[in-house]
């Protein structure tokens, strides 16, 4: 009589020891099964990978409100909600749960935080990605989906490709060295619209804080009078601009705070996609004034908001829209 | 989740062992990072990432249930939080220090399942203080390692794993879930079990 198939022998085991039964005796046991009990037995005691993220998430929010901590004299960037840059792209998504799980397959994302809608669509969430963020809430009648073009830095641009492939997404084309910035550079896009390049940088990075994970990037018709805009309305920096000969932009890197952003002219297929964009000012207040003056339209006077940010909402002039807070805290 | 064993150990880790290797590099990565985090409480988080395998690991082979090693190691990290200044480098790693929190915490839950649940055995055993030996640090980290090694599977492997001995989910339920034959979900079961007993060995972080 043929030995049953190891697989077979380990899940009886597994079964049994799931359910605090002595296994029945293998007949003729594999060795292999023997080994391999001892590291099932400890499997039982796997923390759920949902608590290990909630109490994170719980930690952080306890320290972001200064709860039962030391003072942080140091931190100087007091105007930030803790674990927030000065850019996060905010993405209106159909199907925000698949997304925040396409977040994670793919690129590692932490869900930090999750506000859920009383018909169990998501009213806002947080997810860190590398070191930068991405909010997000579920898209609805009044609020479209608004997909959007992010430039994502990692240390293995392919094995990042591959898993976003393997999490869903479509390539738009392979990693590759050749590539004008220099980068091994691919691109995707996921099953959301959203589109994402890859990238591993080659001895370049834009700041004194090095590159940052998540870049929005976005594909402007004219693009070149982006770059007065942001400097007038949010004192942004231009940190490089390539033009063509026609005076095309053909990358910038736009600094605004501690992150930055990216802008091309738009070209073939990667066509504008207005979105939204959150950052967070030492003083609401006075960059939504500057920027109604660069020509932003107001979409929202300043207000405290419930969540502990003075914010406060303006449109560009190609479309996009922009939350500007500043964090309370405290 | 077993049965547990009778929870019985208190404060005192033993001088020496795995946890206390002095001057390694994971020791000064660590330190900055302590202090990191006690100058800036926001970066706690980093520190939670290097040590909760390692605390769970320790309370849930302690205690009865999963969701007492959830309330425990919740309790735990909140304390080592709110009592993060106080802590100082005096020969006692970081980690030594949460598992001593751990063990307290440990004991002190104990104590309220005596009160709340009287049973002949005596309360006061509770607090009896053998330390943790050097082969229990050693079974600690093997259990945080096994655990990280988790995250690590290849993702169908991992989903399997999760389902299976977190979730409890029988064979036929997960591969309802994840589309696949009863037979290839426990192949998965026996690479991931295979892979995570290779890498064991090997000494793979």
């Amino acid at each position: 009589m043929s030995k049953r198939p190891l697989s077979e022998q380990v899940d009886e085991a597994v079964q049994a020891m799931l359910v605090s039964l002595r296994p029945r005796p293998e007949r003729d046991p594999s060795p292999s099964l023997a080994v391999l009990v001892p590291i099932a037995q400890v499997l039982r005691d796997l923390p759920r990978e949902s608590f290990r993220i909630a109490l994170k998430s719980d930690l952080q929010r306890r320290t972001s409100m200064n709860e039962a901590v030391a003072p942080s004299p140091e931190r100087s960037l007091h105007y930030m909600r803790p674990g927030f840059t000065s850019i996060t792209p905010y993405i209106l998504v159909a199907g925000g749960t698949r997304f925040v799980e396409f977040l994670k397959a793919a690129f590692n994302g932490v869900e930090r935080l999750r506000v859920p809608a009383p018909d169990g669509t998501i009213m806002h969430a947080e997810v860190a990605v590398g070191n930068g963020m991405i909010e997000l809430g579920d898209a609805n009648d009044q609020y479209p989906a608004t997909p959007v073009t992010l430039h994502h830095y990692v240390d293995d641009a392919d094995a990042t490709y591959t898993r976003a492939l393997q999490a869903g997404a479509t390539s738009i084309y392979p990693p590759t060295d050749d590539h004008p910035s220099g980068d091994r550079w691919g691109a995707i896009q996921d099953q959301f619209g959203n589109r994402w390049y890859i990238a591993t940088p080659k001895g370049w990075t834009p700041g004194p804080k090095g590159l940052r994970s998540i870049q929005p990037y976005l594909h402007l018709r004219d693009a070149h009078k982006m770059i007065p805009f942001l400097e007038s309305a949010f004192s942004a920096e231009a940190l490089g601009v390539h033009k063509s000969p026609e005076g095309h932009v053909l990358h910038a890197t736009i600094r605004i705070g501690n992150a930055t952003l990216e802008i091309d002219e738009a070209h073939g297929e990667f066509q504008p996609m207005p979105c939204y964009l959150h950052i967070y000012v030492p003083d609401t207040d006075a960059l939504y004034a500057q920027a109604l003056r660069a020509g932003a339209t107001s979409v929202e006077a300043p207000t405290n908001k419930p969540y502990g940010d003075r914010a406060a909402g303006v449109k560009d002039p190609f479309g996009n829209s922009w939350f500007i807070a500043t964090y309370l805290g405290k | 989740m077993k049965a547990t064993q009778r929870p019985g150990r208190k404060a005192a880790l033993p001088e020496g062992g795995p946890l206390q290797k002095a001057g390694s590099a994971e020791q000064a990565d660590e330190r900055a990072l302590v202090e990191a985090a006690q100058t800036d409480p926001a970066k706690f988080g980093a520190l939670y990432e290097m040590h909760f395998e390692r605390v769970y690991a320790f309370i849930a082979s302690r205690v009865r249930d999963r969701a007492t090693a959830e309330d425990v190691t919740s309790d735990v990290f909140h304390k080592a939080l709110a009592n993060l200044t106080r802590f100082e480098w005096r020969g006692v790693s970081f980690a030594a220090w949460l598992l001593r929190i751990a063990a307290n915490a440990v004991v002190d839950q104990a104590k309220r399942v005596a009160r709340e649940f009287p049973s002949p055995e005596d309360p006061a055993e509770l607090v009896a203080d053998p330390g943790l030996r050097p082969s229990e640090l050693r079974a600690i980290e093997n259990h945080a390692r096994l655990f990280r090694l988790v995250g690590q599977l290849p993702e169908a492997q991992r989903q399997v794993v999760h389902q299976r001995f977190v979730d409890q989910r029988s064979i036929r339920e997960i591969a309802g879930r994840l589309g696949k034959t009863e037979g290839a979900i426990k192949q998965l079961q026996l690479r991931a079990l295979e892979r995570l007993r290779a890498q064991m060995e090997s000494g793979h972080v």
